[in-house]
């Protein structure tokens, strides 16, 4: 089995365009790790690095301890699932699945048992005589899985490879993915836009903007201690609110911000930190599930004004206007009469304020 | 509730008058492109002295099919056209396929150096060609040869067909071959065992265009052949003479050379054109 060292790793297009910027990222033998960023971002510029698709521009690439920094792909023992499938066109499922093992000499018993039970898991045994063209997304993927696992490589690397399906197929998918990297644990490299896979899928995820990795982290950690405003707003869904706010500490010492009639108390761990930026403009960020309607704990409640109802059935999504700027509230009641127009009491959950310094975006802590 | 509807042609006419004019506009259209072809037929049918009364009479006969088939010259002509089209086929497409395939896939100097070269060659009236080509297939001793039809012809095909050859491969979904890269071929495998097999269906398309780009070719022939290897079109030609313009000949001669291009557009046509598609 096989750990990957990424050091240093640049990638450069010509000499304008700096696709990836100095990555150092390791990832543990059987770790799933999720690449995940807006588009453009060069998250999939490594993977194909690490799979040997994109020269590297400088830095070095390990798997398994060995440097692969001019290996060719197919001497990297890696196995990639791609977001249009790649299943080779021309061929069956059957020949689809058998074509590296038979690239690598493999008796042609062996790859039928290989291929045998690759598709008892994925439930491929009827489609094997047809070809790619006569199968639907979801069963071209299921494929593209099967083409990765018979060749029992020492890495996966996913390209995407749901973006391709409807938003039902995709939960599925996700977790078939999931259990496959159970049963068969394997060190895996998941490229997605999506966050909701990121957090699901990887036991850390790395989240990258502008070619640089801004965070890695557990999915706990990446939701509860973002590294900077950027990965707070891009974790977790629907995104967290930003507002400008000014810090002031009261005669008694109590630490406050406010901004548009909100006036917070801000608990202790926070105040301290705040305290000493007295009179200063800093961004506070609350997620949309820690807002609630009503009172709630002395000091963290603001008035709101209702401009969208998100009846989602489960719950309902307020959007709503404090001064110009919107914030959104989720986890309010499904049953809640509300309407647009109204006006209402949102509260912040005590401890689930984060502060970022507006020049550096840094989070603002003790 | 207003109803939505498709802008009309001739908007105003009542719909059996519009349908009207389309029947008839089609119809004029397929004779307009027909007609000539239909005139030739009918002037391969008639016997000499009938090929300028050719709407007139009514005698009818295959005589002119049979003389020509006689002619041992005529015979070794659609011989030469048939093995020179299917060779020169054969090699421009070894050619064009892999520096479409170039075109296609790599950006960097040299690709783009092929490209412009390509265009430049391109963009030079055909004829313009024909003179230096002459000058290099004699000065090469091959002359009036397979060989010096050959080359010529296959160094146009690169030029033209590259261009749709690239079209070809880049609506092919490129990481079909990271795929296979990944599974264990090297560049060349995945362009030989992946690439290629995919782009199969435009592959023969483009060998059907090829074949037929070389079966109807007049000028090239002209030029760089002389007596030792008489090809159709240019025999063709020949039926004018001194002595006179053998019309019914001639027609009956390219009723033949028809044939192939006929036969393709009957049976092939709906691949040619899936071929193309891709």
């Amino acid at each position: 089995m096989a750990a990957i060292t990424l050091e240093k790793l640049n990638k450069h297009y010509g000499s304008v365009y700096h696709a990836v910027k100095d990555v150092d990222l390791a990832i543990a033998d059987k770790e799933f790790v999720a690449l995940v960023g807006p588009s453009g971002c060069g998250k999939s510029t490594t993977l194909r690095m690490i799979a040997g698709l994109e020269d590297i521009s400088s830095g070095d690439i390990r798997i398994g301890g060995r440097i692969v920094n001019h290996l060719p792909p197919r001497d990297r023992d890696v196995a990639m699932v791609f977001q249009n499938y790649a299943l080779y066109q021309h061929l069956s499922v059957y020949d689809n699945l058998a074509f590296g093992l038979r690239n690598k000499k493999t008796p042609e018993a062996d790859i039928r048992a290989a291929i045998d039970r690759a598709a008892g898991m994925l439930g491929l045994h009827e489609l094997l005589q047809r070809k790619p063209k006569q199968l639907s997304g979801g069963q071209q993927q299921r494929v593209a899985l099967g083409r990765c696992i018979v060749r029992n490589p020492q890495v996966f690397l996913f390209d995407e490879p749901l973006s391709n399906l409807d938003a039902k197929l995709r939960a599925q998918m996700r977790i078939e993915i999931k259990r496959l990297h159970a049963e068969i644990p394997t060190t895996s490299v998941f490229v997605t836009h999506d966050q909701v896979e990121a957090m699901t899928l990887g036991d850390r995820v790395v989240i990258m903007r502008d070619g640089r990795i801004q965070q890695i982290g557990t999915p706990l950690q990446v939701y509860g201690k973002p590294a900077n405003k950027f990965v707070a707003g891009f974790i977790g869904a629907p995104a967290m609110n930003f507002i400008d706010v000014a810090v002031a500490v009261s005669p008694s010492g109590v630490t406050s911000v406010e901004a548009w009639g909100i006036k917070l108390t801000v608990s202790d761990a926070n105040a301290r930190a705040l305290a000493v930026r007295n009179g200063d403009r800093v961004i506070m960020g609350v997620r949309p599930e820690h807002l609630m309607l009503g009172d709630g704990a002395p000091g963290m409640g603001f008035d709101a004004g209702v401009e969208v109802v998100e009846q989602l059935g489960s719950e309902i999504l307020l959007e709503t206007l404090v001064g110009n700027t919107s914030i959104t509230a989720a986890r309010v009641p499904a049953e809640t009469k509300i309407a647009r127009g109204d006006q209402v009491r949102l509260s912040v959950q005590p401890g689930r304020l984060h502060f970022f310094d507006p020049e550096t975006e840094l989070p603002i802590s003790a | 509730m207003p109803m939505v509807t498709r802008p009309q042609f001739l908007p105003g006419l009542p719909n059996w008058s519009r349908k009207t004019f389309f029947a008839l506009a089609l119809t004029f259209i397929c004779f307009a492109f027909a007609f000539p072809v239909l005139w030739l037929i009918l002037t391969s049918l008639r016997p000499e002295s009938g090929v300028y009364y050719v709407h007139r009479g009514t005698e009818f006969t295959l005589g002119n099919f049979k003389e020509v088939l006689s002619q041992e010259r005529i015979v070794e002509a659609f011989i030469n056209s048939a093995v020179i089209s299917t060779l020169a086929t054969i090699f421009s497409l070894l050619v064009t396929v892999s520096s479409g395939y170039m075109l296609s896939r790599f950006t960097g100097p040299a690709s783009r150096m092929w490209f412009g070269t390509i265009y430049i060659f391109r963009c030079v009236p055909y004829i313009s060609w024909v003179l230096p080509l002459y000058f290099v297939v004699q000065s090469w001793g091959i002359y009036d040869t397979y060989v010096g039809l050959l080359l010529p012809h296959i160094a146009v095909h690169i030029c033209f067909f590259s261009w749709l050859m690239k079209g070809f491969f880049d609506g092919i979904d490129p990481s079909m071959e990271y795929a296979a890269m990944i599974d264990g071929c090297s560049r060349w495998g995945a362009f030989i065992r992946v690439a290629i097999p995919s782009a199969l269906p435009a592959i023969s398309a483009l060998a059907v265009l090829c074949w037929l780009f070389t079966w109807n070719e007049f000028l090239f022939a002209l030029i760089l052949t002389g007596n030792r290897v008489p090809v159709i079109t240019v025999v063709m030609a020949q039926f004018v003479t001194e002595m006179g313009l053998h019309w019914n000949l001639m027609a009956a001669t390219a009723v033949m050379a028809l044939l192939p291009a006929f036969l393709i557009a009957l049976f092939g046509q709906k691949y040619v054109i899936q071929g193309l598609r891709i």
